[in-house]
């Protein structure tokens, strides 16, 4: 891996990872309804291109991206994640959307 | 005619040694992983007034045991719990890390009502 910086310490910042998130799903299913036969491509799609985003950012992490797409139908869905790390430069954010026939957390 | 001297062989043994204790083993992680979500959901059915507690009881337990582990890891567990009702659900994850050293592995589990998958990632420090 390359070296980026002068060795400072840097701390994920959730507002910019939340936006580049937001913008790759509304152009990969924005306007779309849920469809079982694409659904598998949206998913790849969007954590795909949410990496190439986030890496793009040129800072020096290491990124885990997880998108689920749940179609809308009156089922309890719960998540909850966990994270042994280092608090100082570490971080997450998650990004919840939805439209009509569809949730998409990403 | 090549023969490797007697340095050289403790030092790959060693080498060997060393990454096997800090390798990101699928396996063992699994196995962990299986036993926390059994003991916090198995045997129960959905229940909406329940689920937070027991996402919140799996990854917990999950990241408890996998610290004790005493590897050289950050770890990253995440939990879904979903009702079983006809709904579809599709997940998906990539990562941008080390090949090397980094891994993952993702259980999934089910009962008559509900289904529970738990992914976790780990990151060689």
């Amino acid at each position: 891996m390359e070296e980026y910086n002068s060795g400072e310490e840097v701390s994920f910042n959730a507002d910019e990872a939340s936006v580049s998130v937001k913008e790759c799903i509304e152009v990969i299913i924005g306007g779309l309804d849920y469809n079982q036969n694409k659904v598998n491509q949206w998913t790849a799609s969007i954590v795909e291109h949410s990496l190439t985003q986030l890496v793009k950012q040129g800072r020096p992490f290491k990124f885990i991206v997880n998108c689920a797409i749940m179609q809308k139908s009156g089922a309890g869905l719960h998540t909850a994640n966990s994270c042994y790390w280092d608090t100082a430069t570490d971080g997450s954010c998650t990004v919840r959307w939805e439209n009509r026939t569809m949730y998409c957390v990403v | 005619r090549y023969c490797c001297s007697p340095a050289t062989i403790t030092v790959l043994h060693a080498f060997v040694f060393v990454s096997c204790q800090t390798a990101f083993v699928v396996d063992e992680v699994s196995t962990i992983i299986k036993e926390s979500v059994e003991g916090a959901i198995g045997g129960n059915a959905y229940q909406h007034s329940r689920v937070n507690q027991w996402t919140t009881n799996v990854v917990e337990q999950s990241l408890s045991q996998l610290s004790k582990l005493g590897k050289p890891f950050k770890y990253i567990v995440t939990c879904v719990i979903m009702q079983k009702n006809g709904a579809g659900l599709q997940t998906a994850s990539s990562c941008f890390w080390d090949n090397t050293t980094d891994g993952s592995c993702t259980v999934r589990w089910e009962n008559k009502s509900m289904y529970c998958i738990v992914s976790v990632f780990g990151l060689a420090i």
